[in-house]
């Protein structure tokens, strides 16, 4: 197990440092950071001066090297746009995203799990066929429209939630609920696979050969067995989860990663754009590193590294 | 004294809108303490399906009638799962085909041995574990303490029978019943298994039904064998009654497809059964055999053919009489 640990960690660490590369180079590419720096109606003399006094001259591996250090270090460099250290406004959007997107996973484990066991144990019954029309809506549903459906039927006619912004705990759950429904189907859609799976195979007859009680049958053998596809794909969901958090976020008017991502796109803020490309990027290799430990755990055939 | 499992009139049918489907008519069979019996039969002929039948386990959707289910005198037919389920493991177990998958790949072997015990006599760790490594001892594994930590991944599948072999003894049932032990396993690791099984049962005095389709397995290790036919049992006795003088036709076609050593010549061809296998679907009306059978006539249909019971323990299914039957299987007795 540690030797497989370590080996999934070097393998996350190689990805994220290529991840670095390729946006660092492709930002520099696209955008001219001097004139992005310089802004409108600046003079060739003007962009000229900045592009010396930032080092923007010198060559790009270079530049690589320094904001690598700086970062690792834990200084992602300054906002063009907003004069700020960009981990100052990393560190005030985070948590919001971190909120709605972990939310939104919790729920939709809570709600898809069981919804697959159940569907599972009885299929084709009208639970069953409930759980597959669910998952059909959710899949077909784009994440803005569901929001803006919520916010026209909870918040606008019952008046039982706020419609937008961060202020309370309230705040939240419209957004989550949005965000989680765009994963249910999946989850739901393989933990009922899985289980149905699990559920024909000779060592679950070998456990109620045994004798053992049928909940010790259903949640230590064949649960444990089916939610190792589930594990997996749990990971990937999230980072899809921080994509669409930047619908939600403008749906709701959440000021988090996506939308200072979206902001700094439009500003051609280059140290925000790279550092908030990095961090998710970061995030998502970590859940899947996490995600992989987690399937050793439940299988250990993976263990053999 | 009564026998330790009884059977009457077992069947077992799968309910479809083309016609049910009855892999399982009408099968009855006793198995007393100490005893082994074996139901041999080809492929497909309903001898896995009675033993999950006798354990509980068929399907959902399958139906179970049986006239007689006792073990010990219990009645197994109107037990909920949960009755059942206390059953299972401790008065009766099960060994299956397929050691590679048969175990949980996500439990070590300890706990998956000493979980069976502990379920049925709520002791303690500890006691359950120096139970499993006992049991893992009894079954020929060297090193057992350190058995325990391992996955069924890191076993090959002679061991792993082994395992699932310690596991059905664990709690000691009186009854055990075994559906093709060895099939899966290497030619070299079968006669291993067959050799401790039938030592196991000899040592805890256990009854034991023993699934096969190998005629050579039941001559070693029988004391009384049913031979199973397209659902039915169609001949019983004890093992040298049925090889020294098989009275129904098809154990008489099955004895002479097996080469014996010294009278069959090299390059001489063995004996088989023309024909197929009836479908099992529906009544099928008199003898299940008569579409294969040499001797076929009139009578052998349209009514079903009972059980003609000789002496008592010793049948077969055919409606000619027993010393033509002796005569007719002469040439075929093993």
């Amino acid at each position: 197990m540690p030797a497989y640990a370590a080996k999934r960690f070097a393998v996350a660490l190689l990805v994220l440092f290529v991840v670095s590369v390729l946006t660092f180079t492709f930002t520099n590419v696209a955008v001219d950071p001097a004139i992005a720096i310089a802004g409108e109606g600046a003079t060739d003399a003007q962009i000229e001066r900045l592009r010396r006094e930032y080092g923007f001259d010198r060559p790009l591996y270079v530049q690589y090297g320094e904001w690598l250090s700086g970062t690792l270090a834990g200084d992602f460099g300054t906002s063009i746009r907003q004069r700020r250290p960009v981990l100052t406004m990393l560190a005030e959007k985070f948590p919001v995203t971190a909120t709605v997107g972990g939310l939104a996973l919790i729920l939709a484990f809570v709600v898809a799990v069981p919804l697959g066991m159940v569907a599972a144990l009885r299929p084709n019954s009208w639970i069953d066929r409930f759980a597959l029309g669910f998952a059909v809506v959710g899949m077909a549903m784009p994440t803005f429209w569901f929001g803006l459906v919520l916010i026209i039927v909870f918040g606008v006619t019952l008046h039982w939630l706020p419609v937008s912004g961060t202020g309370t705990a309230a705040h939240f759950v419209m957004p989550s609920i949005a965000l989680s429904y765009y994963s249910i189907p999946i989850i739901m859609r393989l933990t009922r696979a899985g289980m149905i799976d699990v559920m024909a195979s000779d060592y679950i007859r070998t456990a109620r050969a045994k004798g053992l009680l049928p909940r010790t049958v259903l949640f230590k053998h064949a649960l444990r067995n089916a939610v190792i596809p589930v594990v997996a794909v749990a990971a990937v969901q999230f980072g899809h989860l921080l994509a669409g958090s930047v619908v939600v976020e403008s749906v709701f008017a959440l000021h988090g990663i996506g939308y200072m991502a979206w902001e700094a796109l439009h500003a051609a803020d280059l140290p925000v754009i790279q550092a908030v490309v990095v961090v998710l990027a970061g995030f998502y290799i970590l859940l899947v590193f996490l995600s992989d430990l987690l399937n050793a755990f439940l299988d250990p055939r993976i263990r053999i590294a | 004294m009564t026998a330790l499992l009884e059977v009457d009139g077992l069947s077992v049918t799968f309910p479809a809108t083309a016609g049910d489907f009855r892999p399982v008519r009408d099968v009855s069979f006793s198995v007393d303490r100490g005893e082994t019996l074996c139901i041999v039969g080809e492929s497909g002929c309903g001898k896995s399906l009675t033993a999950l039948a006798l354990m509980g386990l068929l399907p959902k959707w399958a139906r179970r009638d049986a006239r007689r289910l006792e073990l010990q005198g219990r009645d197994l037919v109107g037990l909920t799962e949960r009755q059942l389920a206390d059953i299972r493991g401790r008065r009766m177990s099960m060994v299956f085909q397929e050691p590679m998958t048969s175990l949980n790949p996500a439990y070590t072997v300890g706990e998956q041995l000493s979980e069976t015990y502990r379920r049925h006599y709520l002791s303690r760790r500890g006691v359950a574990r120096d139970r499993a490594i006992y049991l893992l001892e009894t079954v020929g594994i060297t090193a057992a303490a350190s058995r325990l930590r391992q996955y069924p991944h890191q076993l090959s599948g002679g061991l792993r029978q082994r395992v699932m072999i310690a596991m059905a003894l664990i709690c000691e049932p009186n009854l055990i019943i075994a559906d093709e032990p060895t099939t899966a396993l290497d030619v070299t690791i079968q006669a291993q298994i067959l050799h401790l099984l039938s030592a196991l049962q000899k040592r805890f005095g256990m009854g034991m039904v023993l699934i096969t389709h190998d005629l050579g397995i039941v001559a070693r290790v029988a004391t009384r064998v049913a031979v199973m036919y397209a659902g039915q049992i169609v001949e019983t006795g004890t093992v040298d009654e049925v090889f020294a003088n098989p009275l129904h036709p098809y154990t008489q076609a099955l004895l002479r497809c097996i080469p014996v050593p010294g009278r069959v010549k090299r390059g001489e061809h063995l004996g088989s059964i023309p024909g197929a296998v009836p479908t099992l679907m529906g009544d099928l009306g008199g003898c299940h055999f008569r579409n294969r059978c040499a001797y076929a006539h009139a009578a052998c249909a349209p009514d079903p053919i009972l059980m003609n019971e000789v002496t008592p323990g010793r049948g077969y299914r055919c409606v000619v009489p027993a010393a033509i039957c002796a005569a007719r299987g002469h040439g075929a007795a093993a």
